[in-house]
């Protein structure tokens, strides 16, 4: 009874219903982030659509503001909600202090939203794990994730969705100051992290960037294949180093 | 009766008729109760050779060394995947049943269709002694202790081992420890305790329970002393889905010491019996 009803504590201090909503989480597909030095790299596993389906219309990437985007894992709609808030609320920003809201901001926003759905009576909590990336105005790159349970925190990268804990393990590995040095490597550390968890490769990754003083920009499939390339290229002369280093 | 109005309304008398009406009504209620019965009467339809095999022995049962039922469409999947594949199998019958969620065709005689829930009966070529029963179908309460005598009762008790694969909803596996994403799906099993030998994954724990089909089997085995082992498999997916299919694999180890078995298989089998709802579901992405 304590986890089928709204969400109220059970006898060991749990929140089944929040729990259960970041098993929700973990039906969607992988998301990754990334924080450069002067990029912030948002890529995902796209998922397949039915024959029919408009494609472009089947988005885990969308920008909240000009500066500020998000992947979200997890229920469809319960995203569209949060970022239909958010889309809102950075507006409001905008007009009401003149300024645009700050990537921590933003975040604080989504994340006291989502916690108010784990306490009021007859709602449940939203279905969603989110990847928030940006620059402040100053011109620090961020990256905070959110979950269903309404925290968040910063993250020098992070994943969130289905195999989510794999690309954490490559990401603890692999982001070192010098993978992130410059902004190409940024991306290509992304894509790699997807590689590892992601079928079929390049094509089913979809990658989004965002450059101090610019705005979102979603790479081109020709773009990410190219990359995709160069990184199994890289994999293999590291593979050839190795075997020569054993041989000798 | 007038009314407060003065009008005059007729009303009727709560004056019980001492009319014999009862006697029918219990014909009535009996007749309907007959009826229900004949409706969901268990019926198992053998094919020609089988239901003469029946009839030429004595006691109206068929030999048979090993019974593996499969319940639920994985576990009917990962029969269908990794032992019915070989042409070596012959459909010899099927148990025709009708109830709320189950109905079955109006005609006995007609053997349910491929794809349609249904509980169907092969037997191996070779070793004729070897019977696989999958039970995709739902068997309501009051039809699984029909279902049980009539399926095992047709079976020579002696020398008789029965396996039994069952499918069910992890949400309802009970523990004290909270089940990571990749445990999930795994296996438990259960045995009677004429069953000797060791089962390939851990027992059941308490406080978990077997309902259905696969708990009528396991009773039935019990209470005649057939060794008798089930494994149930705990999963995430509500459709057939082959990572859940692959999770019976420990079962080939005893199903290949019955009958030949295809080495290895390849992917697109497996797929064919799983079905890929991940591209038509919107809900998550």
């Amino acid at each position: 009874i304590y986890d089928r009803a709204i969400t109220v504590f059970s006898p060991d201090g749990h929140l089944f219903q929040v729990e259960y909503a970041q098993e929700a989480v973990k039906k969607g597909s992988t998301a990754v982030g990334i924080r450069g030095k002067d990029i912030v790299v948002l890529g995902v596993e796209k998922k397949s659509v039915a024959k029919l389906q408009e494609e472009r219309t089947v988005r885990k990437i969308c920008a909240l503001d000009d500066h500020v985007c998000m992947a979200f894992a997890g229920l469809t709609a319960d995203a569209r909600i949060v970022i239909n808030r958010a889309r809102v609320e950075c507006q409001s920003h905008r007009l009401t202090v003149e300024d645009p809201v700050t990537v921590e901001y933003i975040t604080r926003h989504i994340a006291t939203l989502k916690q108010r759905y784990t306490q009021s009576n007859g709602r449940r909590p939203f279905g969603i794990s989110a990847l928030i990336v940006g620059f402040d105005c100053d011109g620090t790159p961020r990256l905070y994730q959110t979950d269903p349970s309404g925290t968040y925190h910063a993250w020098k990268a992070n994943a969130i969705g289905r195999s989510a804990k794999t690309v954490r393990e490559f990401l603890e590995k692999n982001y070192t100051e010098e993978s992130i040095a410059t902004d190409n490597e940024a991306i290509k550390l992304a894509i790699k992290a997807l590689l590892e968890v992601v079928q079929s490769g390049g094509k089913n990754i979809e990658l989004a960037v965002i450059r101090r003083n610019q705005s979102l920009k979603l790479l081109e499939s020709k773009e990410i294949e190219t990359l995709v390339t160069e990184i199994e290229k890289e994999k293999e002369e590291e593979a050839e180093k190795k075997k020569q280093k054993k041989s000798t | 009766m007038a009314t407060f109005f003065g009008e005059v309304l007729s009303v009727y008398s709560r004056a019980v008729e001492e009319d014999d009406d009862d006697l029918d009504d219990e014909n009535e209620d009996e007749r309907i109760h007959r009826e229900i019965e004949e409706k969901r009467e268990v019926h198992i339809v053998w094919c020609p050779e089988v239901a003469q095999s029946l009839e030429d022995s004595g006691s109206n049962t068929l030999q048979c060394s090993d019974l593996i039922i499969a319940v639920g469409t994985n576990a009917a999947g990962f029969l269908s995947a990794y032992v019915l594949n070989t042409e070596s199998w012959d459909a010899v019958g099927h148990v025709s049943l009708w109830n709320e969620r189950s109905r079955g065709s109006s005609r006995q005689s007609i053997a349910p269709l491929p794809g349609e829930p249904a509980c169907l009966f092969y037997r191996h070529r070779d070793n004729p002694a070897v019977l696989v029963c999958q039970s995709t179908c739902y068997i309501a309460e009051d039809q699984l202790f029909q279902w049980t005598e009539k399926v095992l009762g047709c079976l020579q008790k002696r020398g008789l081992s029965v396996m039994v694969l069952s499918d069910s909803p992890v949400a309802e596996y009970k523990t004290p420890d909270y089940l990571y994403g990749s445990a999930v799906p795994f296996l438990r099993s259960l045995k009677s305790s004429a069953s000797k030998g060791q089962a390939l994954c851990p027992a059941l724990e308490q406080p978990n329970i077997l309902t259905g089909l696969p708990a009528a089997v396991l009773s039935h085995c019990q209470v005649h002393q057939i060794p008798a082992v089930l494994y149930q498999c705990y999963t995430d997916v509500i459709s057939p889905d082959s990572i859940t299919m692959e999770t019976y694999k420990p079962a080939l180890l005893c199903l290949s010491k019955l009958v030949k078995l295809e080495p290895c298989l390849s992917a697109d089998v497996l797929r064919k019996f799983a079905i890929i709802t991940e591209a038509q579901s919107n809900l998550y992405t």
